[in-house]
């Protein structure tokens, strides 16, 4: 077990150093920089008009489509990377209860794309 | 033999595995041939679970298929014969709905087929897992369905308050589930059963709280009080054939689940779910019949009936005996063809083609319709539980076994509740009988309707001619869970 | 000198590795900038940057100290701290991915058993950063370039993923070593080439570069996400986005381009060492993300949606069932 964690500290030091390198960046430039701001520089940017509203509104709702068929589709991913590893050992049983499980999503994706799920127009 | 790589049993799945494919196929089907496949696919569907109910009928004793995930026995088969039924009934019912109100969506039949091949697993669920597993296809497939007249802002309010408290009491289960699991170390049931079985002296209070989790989320998909919260909304706003459907095949299979549940995993552990039960039956039957009261929509009703009705079968669960479970079965037969009938009538009530669902309604039916008025009087008796109507036996077992258990108490409260309840079922019935009509229903009500509520009516009357065989099949469902 | 405590010696030694890893990365992304200017200067028949120092090689330091000279802007109406912070994740992530990466059999900082899965996980943390500056600028164009990014990445990990996959089972492992030792007798390259294409393009996907660049398309949405970024806030984005494209030429070399191993095992070739082949490997993929840029016009969104879900996801999901068929029936699978 702790074999196992070391192999991982060196991940932890360089996320420690990289977290250090990017804050040292930012307040370096904070500290060289010279800081002068006023209300029209830290306007949000629209094309040089006042903003009219505040940019927190309603979006479409196809983002969300997108984000629940990855969310579908990514688990997919995430079932077949122990099986793809394993496929030695599974055998042909394992190898054919994937198929099962790929063509019941095949299905899905037939349906969502014949619905239009995957257009953007 | 490496247990991975060898094919596991998988015969006693056979209903199943057939309505998943099926299901996939007439999916296909519809999603190439579009909307115009609706009349197509409602018969089709109904054609799968008649062949899935071949299945069943066929498999003999059943046995044990994946590993143990899955039982098939006498109770599941009885349960999954009921279930099926019920939810043929439900695409019955909605074709005339559909066609109608142009609300037509080939993914309905499918979405009824998909929820009830959920149910049919939920009753041979035999593992934490599968139970889980089962029961979120059935849920997420109600979910849809629920709102699937998504223009409509009742249909839509439904459909999201259904899956937001469906999803907290499907996180409440998983929390007991995962609970059950850290003090057992298991999560078959049958494993469940023989560490329980072994265990000596208090029971941990973990565990207690695990099961009552779990009973809590089985309880919320019963409706029984204190989850039964979303009941009225959602039957309220429920588009007619989908709330037919709600108050039918899940009822029955989420009550075989919590049978299978509390009869078979935790049966040694009868000392600390029985209290629960007790209080959850009782607060069931008060709310149901109190809250009905001042109903005047008549599907709010219906959904008040129906956590009564609920609280009546967990009677027959807190008894924790096979003859509480043979009636629960028993009542759960009679229970499929009032609530059909009940909800074919409130599907044929229509005024200016338009569905009116206002219990005022009905005002002067003897008058205009009179064989409907009989009709829906029979089934008010009935769900009333006045003999010799089919409703009245279900009860009446029910409460014997609470007696045969010593919860005298729980059958006299019972009992008390039914007759505060008639006072509603009665009301209806003078409404019909007694009151005049200010505008008549129209009378053209579709050819499925009439059949399906006469033929309800029908089986009503003359259930008390076949009492013996449908209680002997209850029985022998009742022994294959619990033993004789 | 029994007094250097063995623990701080090798944690000396890690903090030396990781310097020795970022730091010519470092360099590597500012003269990936100038090999930008000067390739597409190249294609298109111009000269590129020439003025600072000889042949303008000094031009991407002037631009790193112009930035850090420039003032920090926080926007009146955004959320500071998330603001600030995005940057930065875009920046730790593309930087802590390579501690999986090997340079030559053995010469790798951390050797996981589950790299690929490391790799995917750090690549999929990266749409955060774009969501957390898209929303916390307050800006319209911010808000839709990130939304559209994330749409994007998101869809063309799938295919990624699938890709990753199809490779996984002709080599039984996730061990990024073991990827490469795998592919001793032939590069993935070869046999996997239609998926060595679709994880290419899905590359250019992933990391928002030309033909794909929607989310930050400056004739609609000005800059996209960063459009309030300014200084080094900004710096660390585009120091982020430089070493996310080096990141993945690198994968792309361990997963189809053989690593560290020479083209062919090969007397004059196999002279040259391990980590030169695995760097002229990165130059060879970097090169082709340029020449796309300098060749290809931009896509339209509906048209970068249609690719990925529709070409790419049915193609990549089908090889996979076609290479495990494949294996399995011929008795191929590793063990």
């Amino acid at each position: 077990m702790t074999e196992l964690l070391t192999e991982y500290l060196p991940i932890l030091i360089f996320l420690m150093i990289a977290i250090g390198l990017a804050a040292v960046m930012v307040i370096a430039s904070l500290i060289v920089g010279t800081q002068r701001p006023d209300s029209e520089k830290l306007s949000a940017y629209e094309c040089g008009f006042e903003a009219f509203d505040d940019s927190r509104g309603q979006f479409d709702v196809r983002f969300y489509l997108v984000a629940i068929l990855f969310i579908i589709f990514d688990l997919e991913v995430a079932f077949l990377f122990p099986w793809a590893i394993s496929l030695g050992e599974v055998g042909a049983f394992g190898f054919w209860s994937m198929m099962v499980f790929l063509g019941v999503l095949t299905v899905g994706f037939i349906y969502e794309w014949n619905k239009g799920a995957l257009e953007w127009e | 033999m490496n247990a991975v790589t060898s094919l596991p049993v998988m015969m006693p799945a056979s209903a199943e595995i057939f309505l998943a494919i099926a299901g996939m196929v007439l999916l296909m089907i519809g999603v190439f041939r579009g909307e115009s496949s609706l009349r197509f696919l409602s018969y089709a569907t109904i054609a799968t679970f008649a062949v899935a109910a071949i299945l069943v009928v066929t498999q003999g004793g059943g046995g044990e298929a994946f590993y143990g995930l899955f039982v098939s026995e006498g109770f599941a088969q009885f349960a999954k014969i009921l279930i099926l039924i019920g939810s043929a009934f439900a695409v019955l019912l909605s074709r005339d709905y559909l066609v109608r109100e142009q609300a037509g969506r080939f993914e309905f039949p499918i979405l009824i087929l998909f929820a009830t091949l959920g149910m049919l697993m939920m009753v041979s669920a035999n593992d934490l897992m599968s139970l889980y597993m089962s029961l979120e296809l059935q849920s997420l497939s109600l979910y849809v369905m629920a709102s699937i007249r998504r223009d409509t802002l009742k249909a839509t309010e439904a459909g999201l308050k259904y899956f937001v408290l469906g999803a907290l009491s499907s996180g409440m289960l998983l929390y007991g589930c995962s609970m059950i699991y850290g003090f057992a170390g298991t999560t078959s049931f049958t494993g469940l059963a023989a560490v329980f079985a072994a265990q000596t002296g208090v029971v941990p209070l973990g565990l207690v709280i695990g099961i009552v989790f779990l009973i809590a989320g089985l309880a919320f998909k019963v409706s029984a009080v204190p989850f039964h919260m979303w009941t009225p909304d959602v039957y309220e706003g429920a588009p007619t054939p989908v709330t037919a459907l709600f108050a039918v095949a899940p009822k029955i299979a989420a009550l075989a689940l919590f049978v299978r549940a509390m009869m078979d995993p935790f049966a040694d552990l009868i000392g600390s779910w029985q209290q629960v039960l007790v209080f959850v039956s009782i607060a069931s039957m008060g709310l149901g019949a109190l809250g009905a009261l001042v109903q005047t929509n008549i599907k709010r009703l219906m959904a008040y009936s129906s956590i009564g009705h609920m609280g009546y079968l967990l009677v027959g669960i807190a008894a924790g005996n096979q003859a509480g479970v043979t009636g629960v079965m028993l009542y759960l037969a009679t229970y499929i063809f009032m609530n059909v009938g009940t909800f074919a009538m409130i599907l044929a009530m229509r005024r200016d083609g338009r569905l009116v669902e206002e219990i005022g309604d009905l005002a002067g039916l003897s008058k205009t319709h009179p064989m409907m008025a009989l009709a829906l009087m029979i089934f008010m008796f009935s769900m009333a539980g006045i003999p010799p109507l089919a409703g009245f036996f279900g009860k009446w077992y029910v409460f014997m076994a609470a007696v045969d258990a010593g919860l005298f108490g729980l059958a006299v409260i019972g009992i008390l509740t039914s007759v505060i309840g008639a006072f509603y079922y009665l009301r209806i019935i003078k409404i019909m009988y007694f009151d005049e009509a200010t505008q008549p229903l129209d009378d053209a009500v579709s050819q499925d309707l009439r059949v399906i509520l006469y033929g309800s009516a029908v089986v009503t009357v003359l259930f008390v001619l076949f009492i013996s065989p449908v209680y002997d099949a209850a029985k022998v469902a009742a022994i294959s869970l619990v033993g004789a | 000198m029994s007094a250097i405590d063995p623990y701080i010696l090798s944690g000396v030694i890690i903090v030396a590795q990781i310097l020795a890893i970022v730091v010519p990365l470092l360099v590597a992304v500012a003269y990936l900038t100038y090999a930008e200017r000067k390739v597409i200067g190249a294609i298109q028949l111009r000269k590129g940057p020439n003025v600072v120092g000889p042949f303008g090689l000094l031009q991407p330091f002037a631009d790193g100290i112009k930035l850090l000279a420039k003032e920090t802007i926080l926007p009146a109406g955004a959320n500071k701290l998330i603001f600030i912070l995005a940057p930065m994740l875009t920046f730790i992530l593309s930087l802590i991915a390579w501690a999986v990466i090997p340079f030559d059999d053995g010469m790798v900082l951390a050797d996981i058993n589950v790299g690929v899965l490391y790799l995917f996980a750090i690549s999929s943390l990266g749409v955060y950063g774009v969501i957390m500056a898209g929303w916390a600028s307050n800006s319209k164009y911010a808000f839709l370039g990130a939304l559209r990014s994330a749409a994007q990445m998101v869809s063309y990990e799938v295919s990624l993923g699938f890709v990753i996959i199809s490779v996984l089972l002709c080599v039984g492992s996730l061990n990024l070593s073991d990827i490469v030792m795998a592919q001793k007798t032939v590069w993935f390259a070869i046999p996997l080439f239609p998926m060595f294409v679709v994880f290419f393009i899905s590359v250019l996907a992933e990391t928002n570069r030309a033909p794909f660049d929607l989310p930050e398309g400056e004739s609609e949405l000005v800059a996209g996400y960063f459009v309030e970024y300014s200084s080094m806030s900004f710096a660390l984005f585009f120091l982020g986005e430089y070493a996310n494209m080096i990141l993945m030429s690198a994968i792309t070399a361990v997963l189809f381009l053989g690593g560290w191993l020479p083209p062919i095992d090969i007397a004059p070739l196999n002279w040259i060492p391990g980590p030169i082949w695995f760097f002229l490997k990165i130059a060879f993929v970097l090169f082709f993300f340029l020449w796309v840029r300098a060749t290809m016009p931009r896509y339209r969104y509906d048209q970068l949606m249609r690719l990925g879900w529709k070409v790419f996801l049915p193609l990549s999901l089908f090889w996979v069932v076609l290479t495990a068929g494949v294996l399995v029936t011929f008795g191929l699978v590793p063990a």
